[in-house]
């Protein structure tokens, strides 16, 4: 079954903003597939198309998602501005002719390794954005591990989503 | 041209990135205070690190105008120095000329050394006053510090002294202000060491007392500090052998005063008429 990626970006956001406001799993845990989401953009957005999908996500999860303004938006655009080089780096240059990446296509280890790339980027910015130096540096990390592993495993499913093996473009 | 088609959008692309980071950033700060502290204080940290790099770059770019004033107001220091050496000069030679003076027996003449050999058992030192000056043979040679040598020999405008530091010289010397006499002589080793020599065992003395001239000798007048006592030995049982530190260093040696005993010629006489009536 193929999917409209735009429909699918827009339900994802939903999605998101459904996980901040009701799903608050513990202190150390901050679930998001943001950067998932960034990451599956297609390959022929280019980094300013990238930044401006990123910025309006970023800031709709914001502000409806009751949390700091600007926060996610803050975390989000470096995903989007490292996104393809990233994809360059683990991919290679033949995603960028094959419309891009699919856990099927690349296989589950080069997929995770970006999904981690991108995630480890953005909870950093996020968690001290968030903590504004205010929490404890144990507890920043642990925070990172913790969520670093739930935002991975959640991330998988957001790439077999977004993949273009299921997308109608 | 394709370099500047990449180029281009590359840099507009970070400008976005930037000008988005810079509207997050804001809508943090004026929403929550935690978050507003938190980047004032990291641009503060931001701003001050380029401040300091920039001022460090212009430092280093004004630092060869800086050596040129250092180097001009060294210039001036230097100057400034051997004008006060040459007026401490001149003010020395001329308290030198200002001649003999005369104190309780003992004429007093100032000098410089011309030249002093250090590197042998026998050193000799050569001074700028002879006999047109009033120098005479078997005067001392001294300074504040102490004995420097004996006046051997006298032409018209030098003088030639044995240096302390010859195995030929011995000074009679005090140890304490009432303490025994003894030969004071160079240990022949060591720039400022002498030895005590044939002290009797009755004596009693401390490390650190300081050892004055006697005045028994005719060439220095008495008590001329000339250094402290350190260890000392039993020599055959009867009489000590005390290592003396020296006040004076020899190697910094340039003026000094040649000291002649007004009643050196009577003594000598007296001397003689002695060994004779003896005799």
């Amino acid at each position: 079954m193929r999917r409209n990626f735009t429909l699918a970006y827009l339900i994802l956001v939903a999605v998101q903003i459904l996980i901040c406001n009701y799903f608050h799993v513990s202190h150390y845990v901050m679930l998001s597939i943001l950067p998932a989401m960034i990451l599956c953009l297609p390959p022929k957005c280019g980094p300013t198309v990238s930044l401006l999908i990123a910025f309006a996500t970023g800031l709709a999860v914001d502000f409806l998602a009751d949390g700091v303004p600007g926060l996610n938006a803050m975390a989000l655009l470096p995903v989007a501005m490292l996104r393809l080089p990233v994809i360059r780096f683990v991919f290679g240059e033949d995603v960028f002719e094959s419309g891009g990446f699919s856990l099927r296509r690349n296989g589950i280890l080069k997929v995770s390794f970006a999904i981690i790339l991108v995630l480890a980027l953005f909870l950093i910015l996020y968690i001290l954005a968030d903590g504004a130096g205010t929490r404890p540096f144990w507890f920043n990390i642990s925070r990172f591990g913790a969520s670093l592993l739930a935002g991975y495993l959640l991330s998988l499913l957001i790439v077999d989503i977004l993949s273009p093996d299921n997308r109608d473009l | 041209m394709p370099r500047d088609r990449k180029v281009i959008p590359v840099l507009l692309s970070i400008a976005i990135f930037i000008l988005l980071e810079i509207v997050s950033l804001h809508m943090m700060s004026n929403r929550k205070d935690l978050q507003r502290l938190w980047i004032t204080k990291a641009s503060h940290g931001f701003m001050a690190l380029t401040w300091g790099t920039s001022q460090s770059i212009a430092h280093y770019f004004q630092l060869g105008k800086e050596n040129r004033q250092l180097a001009m107001e060294n210039l001036d220091l230097q100057k400034a120095l051997q004008h006060v050496k040459a007026e401490e000069r001149a003010w020395l030679l001329d308290s030198m000329k200002a001649g003999m003076k005369t104190v309780a027996g003992y004429t007093y003449i100032p000098a410089e050394i011309v030249k002093i050999s250090s590197n042998s058992q026998h050193n000799y030192l050569i001074i700028n006053k002879g006999s047109e000056d009033g120098v005479r043979p078997n005067s001392g040679i001294m300074t504040s510090c102490g004995a420097i040598g004996i006046i051997d020999a006298v032409d018209r405008h030098y003088s030639y002294g044995l240096s302390f530091r010859n195995a030929d010289v011995t000074v009679s010397a005090r140890l304490g202000m009432e303490g025994a006499v003894a030969p004071l002589s160079w240990d022949g080793r060591s720039t400022n060491g002498a030895i005590l020599k044939e002290v009797p065992l009755q004596y009693k003395f401390s490390p650190g007392d300081t050892v004055w001239t006697s005045g028994w000798s005719a060439f220095f007048p008495p008590d001329v500090p000339l250094g402290t006592v350190g260890e000392s030995k039993i020599i055959n049982g009867s009489t000590n052998n005390i290592n003396v530190s020296l006040f004076q260093d020899f190697t910094a040696l340039r003026y000094v005063t040649i000291v002649s005993n007004d009643g050196l010629a009577e003594i000598k006489e007296l001397e003689s008429g002695g060994e004779g009536l003896t005799e």
